[in-house]
């Protein structure tokens, strides 16, 4: 194995594992750092596969991804979380034990589903692509399983990243010009989240998701 | 074809193992200890106090308490026996050992999962709350430890292709950068994490409480007393020293002897006595700032450390 | 020539928005957004002259591209647009209590909401299409919970947070299909452009593309309203305020499912009509059946239209399963026809709520009575959306349900005209007891009154649709290059 596949097997690992910190740490705070570091991870993701693929728009794009995923979005979570009283997931729908054991159900679902996607390329990038589709996964299963309206968005943009890795892993991600929509459209949506987190704890006393079932049939 | 490989070197090799563990491990436990005592602002015993306990136990007389059958009375033996096996059998100080391909990682985990399970049979036996409280949470982490190393075996071993340990540990030795990539650091913590759960070490189990209700391994063992409560304590240092031993030949294989000649036995030796020792005090270090975690959280814990498992199954097959 | 025509809805939307973000709502501003809409009207007529004479345009090497189903699209916001601008100050001058922040507020996301939707529409890549609908998201995501209350809050945050896990989804299926193209070697610019990828959808790797093809409908049909990711409809159309609700169900939805025709334009040549349809179909029947079953126990009329709307997605959704030229006219005309009844439908509702102050169905009684102008329009939306004759519904119905026994797919269409009937009876129901049921002897008189000004719109709007009943000669060639180019 070359350096560079080694250096891309490393941030994909980070990348993964912070996914799985964030459904084994129940609390938000914790989530925000290990977003922080996944967002590095990602990061370096594009920075590998720009010295590999001697692209050098990959290394902006490198900057500017982890500057929004690193730094801008868990910062706006973090201080989303220190504005709340409360920032304990106390009673998930499933629960940790249980949540570990659907992820690695989720990771090797992932690599099954990837086969296609991996067999069209025969490079150490294409090979990583199950991570990705495996971080999507994690994203959605936080996203179903979380009550706090801060673990959604947690999951939302665990999602988020799952996609960004599998767009620098296959082909060639995808145009810079979608990419930057991409990254914007992801930051308003946050900003967005939170200004109705702030609202619903105004509103209702708490971000607690159970709390919302005014709107039934 | 399980066969033994029984040469001059790897007799000696498997000899030699087998007494420096007999004799090292209450060392071992002195140790720690006595590290921990000082972090905590303690002079402590001193480093040879498991040794003098175990000497006072020897000689004091032998009691079974009423009721108790042949799984009290076994249990000691045969934990140190097992203990003996497995420093017999895993390379610790070299790559070859006098079992040779009879040193299958599985079969060493069974011989060691076989040991706690006497301890838990015999837990039972005294028909006592605690040891029958001691003995369900042991077998309950021991059930949820024991996929984990399966994992983990099975992430080592497809690198190599066969769970034989020499095998793996010899590949680990020859190739160190395999050792940092992402299906050996995830095993490695995996492992970790059941090395902390089999032996009984904080978060999962605290050695030096008093506190009946908070034991899992001690609460096993409360009946014992004399010469079994001696054997039982050399058997639990044993397989402490004998599962830190495989974890750091497991991934930390620097120094350890994979030629013939008086000179590199004797520096893996050596070797191997000091990453034990440095270990065993890292973890001691570690266990003064940690606090034991609720019986109810293990399950966490341990779920993590399978699912780190399995990504170390899935980064071997997938990533390399 | 041609990049103006493409570029004046966005341009006259954006400049609407700057004008409102700039001078705030006041009288002379109150009609600013409508002048847009009626830009973007006159500009998609020139559009769907210029299409049909002579074909389709690109502008800025495919990025923004104009076909008929482009114009068509452009013709329905324009139309649509303007109806609900046009009630927009009529709501604001009702709901008095509010500072002027908010309402200049309102103001500048509808206007941005519709250059999102125009941008949406006359996209030629896929990427751009995609940004354009995401935005959408976040624009609306604040006019739904615009009135502030604890329910709108709740539906802004169930909105936002679905329509975004399922346009990230889509994203997903985005960066697949941008996979397969590349390795079908296409260049970066062109891999996401429709054209370019409907001409070489035989080259995309067909495992890779039924994986990007499934995420890609699971995504955009969650902006469309369709089952498994339809939760937030209901109570985003019932909490917003109507005009709002009549531009998310009758421009949203159809841009929504305007990228899905599109997606199965290249899916079909690909992997064969079968997938693409086995997809569409169950996700068309389950949200039918998911919309007849909630329709039944309603008390909310509100919401009963939002369930309304995805009744005709889902009959839309099944359309695009069949995929035949008829079909695509079919449901293309539906779009039309249901668009406008229900911007109708929503805009009197909103009169309604203004006037009644409830939005409870068996609170509001003797309709006909108490406001026989506003109940006639309500009925003949009603009317309209149940799909009798002369109403256009009427027609494209019928046309769907022959394009799916043309198609062998009969016991689809069986079962979504069982599904259909439930749902008619439904709303026949709970339109006639809000109609036409005994009035309470106490109950207050209507306030206040409304003038005729609001109404000439919606009575137009309801001409327009009965005339669309009777004859399509005004778009039928513009219609059927339209079918043409889904097919």
């Amino acid at each position: 194995m070359n350096a560079d596949a080694e250096w891309l097997d490393v941030a994909c690992g980070a990348f993964l594992l912070a996914a799985v910190g964030v459904v084994w740490r129940r609390d938000a705070a914790a989530s925000s750092r290990l977003l922080a570091v996944q967002g590095a991870a990602l990061a370096a993701i594009a920075v590998v596969l720009g010295a590999d693929r001697h692209h050098p728009e990959l290394y902006a794009v490198a900057a500017g991804v982890g500057l929004l995923r690193a730094v801008v979005l868990p910062g706006i979570l973090r201080r989303a979380v220190t504005a709340s009283t409360e920032d304990r997931e106390t009673r998930p729908l499933m629960n940790v034990g249980a949540s570990l054991l659907a992820t690695a159900g989720l990771v090797l679902l992932a690599y099954v589903a990837a086969t296609p996607m991996v067999r069209l390329e025969n490079t150490p990038a294409a090979r990583a692509l199950p991570v990705g589709l495996a971080v999507v996964l994690i994203g959605m299963l936080v996203l179903v399983t979380r009550r706090k309206a801060l673990s959604q968005v947690t999951g939302f943009l665990l999602l988020d990243n799952g996609i960004t890795a599998i767009a620098f892993l296959a082909a060639a991600g995808v145009p810079l010009l979608v990419e930057f929509g991409v990254s914007f459209d992801l930051l308003l949506a946050v900003l967005v989240l939170r200004v109705l987190t702030t609202r619903l704890r105004a509103s209702f006393g708490s971000a607690d998701l159970d709390d919302l079932r005014e709107l039934h049939d | 074809m399980n066969e033994l490989d029984i040469t001059a070197r790897t007799m000696t090799v498997s000899v030699v193992q087998v007494l420096v563990v007999l004799l090292g491990s209450p060392l071992l436990v002195g140790l720690m200890r006595f590290v921990r005592a000082r972090m905590e602002g303690r002079v402590g015993a001193g480093v040879l106090q498991p040794w003098r306990d175990t000497v006072k136990l020897l000689r004091k007389h032998r009691l079974d308490p009423e009721g108790t059958g042949p799984a009290f009375r076994t249990a000691p033996v045969l934990g140190v026996a097992v203990g003996a096996v497995a420093a017999g059998a895993i390379p610790l100080m070299a790559t070859g050992t006098a079992f040779g391909t009879g040193a299958d990682m599985i079969a060493v985990i069974g011989l060691l999962a076989l040991a706690s399970a006497a301890l838990a049979l015999a837990g039972l036996d005294t028909a006592t709350a605690f040891g029958g409280m001691g003995a369900s949470r042991e077998m309950t982490i021991a059930a949820l430890a024991e996929p984990t190393i399966l994992m983990a075996v099975f992430a080592l071993s497809a690198r190599v292709g066969s769970t034989n340990l020499p095998a793996i540990v010899a590949a680990g030795a020859a190739g160190a950068s395999r050792l940092a990539s992402p299906a050996s650091l995830l095993a490695a913590v995996a492992l970790a994490v059941v090395v902390l759960a089999e032996c009984g070490r904080l978060p999962v189990d605290n050695p030096a409480t008093h506190l009946e209700l908070t034991m899992v391994h001690e609460a096993m063992v409360l009946e014992y007393s004399g010469p079994d409560l001696a054997l039982v304590e050399l058997g639990a240092a044993m397989r402490l020293t004998v599962l830190l031993g495989l974890w750091s030949s497991l991934f930390v294989p620097f120094g350890i002897a994979t030629g013939t000649g008086l000179g590199v036995l004797l520096l893996g030796l050596l070797v191997f006595a000091a990453k034990t020792a440095v270990l065993g005090c890292v973890l001691a270090a570690g266990e003064v700032f940690m606090a034991k975690l609720r019986l109810f959280r293990v399950p966490e814990l341990l779920a993590g450390s399978f699912l780190l498992g399995v990504l170390a199954v899935a980064a071997s097959f997938f990533l390399d | 020539m041609d990049a103006l025509l493409l570029l004046t809805p966005v341009g006259a939307a954006s400049l609407a928005a700057a004008v409102y973000l700039l001078l705030g709502w006041r009288r002379i501003t109150a009609h600013v957004a409508s002048a847009a809409s009626a830009i973007i009207l006159a500009d998609a007529i020139a559009l769907a002259v210029h299409v049909t004479r002579r074909g389709p345009i690109d502008v800025a090497s495919g990025w923004l591209h104009a076909d008929a189903l482009s114009a068509f699209m452009l013709l329905g916001i324009g139309t649509i647009a303007l109806i609900a601008t046009a009630a927009s100050p009529a709501y604001l001058a009702s709901h008095d209590g509010e500072r002027d922040g908010s309402r200049r507020r309102y103001a500048v996301l509808v206007c941005l909401f519709l250059a999102a939707m125009a941008t949406a529409v006359l996209a030629g890549n896929l990427g751009l299409a995609w940004i354009a609908i995401e935005a959408t998201t976040i624009v609306t995501a604040f006019l739904v919970g615009h009135t502030g209350s604890r329910t709108a809050l709740e539906a802004a945050w169930k909105y936002t947070v679905i329509c975004s896990t399922g346009i990230a989804l889509a994203l997903l299926g985005l960066v697949m299909l941008y996979d397969a193209a590349r390795h079908a070697n296409l260049t970066e610019t062109d891999a996401l452009n429709y054209t370019l990828l409907t001409a070489h959808a035989h080259d995309l790797d067909t495992g890779v593309l039924r994986m990007a093809v499934a995420f890609l409908l699971l995504g955009f049909g969650a902006k469309a309203g369709l089952a498994p990711l339809h939760s937030w409809l209901p109570d985003a159309h019932s909490q917003a305020p109507a005009p709002v609700s009549a531009l998310m169900s009758g421009v949203l939805l159809p841009v929504a499912l305007s990228q899905i025709l599109r997606v199965t334009a290249i899916a079909n040549p690909a992997l064969g009509t079968g997938y693409a349809r086995t997809l569409l179909t169950v996700m068309g029947l389950g949200t039918l059946l998911l919309a007849a079953i909630a329709l039944i126990r309603q008390r909310d009329y509100k919401r009963m239209l939002a369930y309304s709307s995805m009744e005709h997605m889902g009959l839309i959704a099944i359309g695009a399963a069949i995929g035949t030229p008829l079909a695509l006219a079919a449901i293309l005309l539906h779009i039309a026809g249901h668009g406008l009844a229900k911007a109708v439908a929503f805009t009197s509702a909103g009169h309604i709520l203004a006037t009644e102050h409830t939005t409870s169905i068996d609170r509001v009684k003797a309709l006909a009575r108490r406001q026989p102008v506003l109940a006639g329009i309500f009925a003949a939306a009603l009317l309209a959306l149940l799909g009798f004759p002369p109403f256009s519904l009427f027609a494209s119905e019928l046309a769907l349900a022959r394009a799916g026994f043309a198609a062998h797919l009969g016991l689809v269409i069986a079962a979504a005209l069982i599904l259909l009937l439930i749902a008619f009876a439904a709303l026949a129901h709970h339109g006639g007891r809000m109609l036409l049921a005994d009035a309470d002897h106490d109950a207050p008189a209507p306030s206040p009154a409304l003038s005729t000004r609001a109404y000439t719109p919606l009575i137009t709007a309801v001409v327009v649709l009965a005339a669309l009943g009777i004859t399509v000669y005004p778009i039928s060639s513009l219609l059927n290059a339209a079918a043409g180019v889904g097919h």
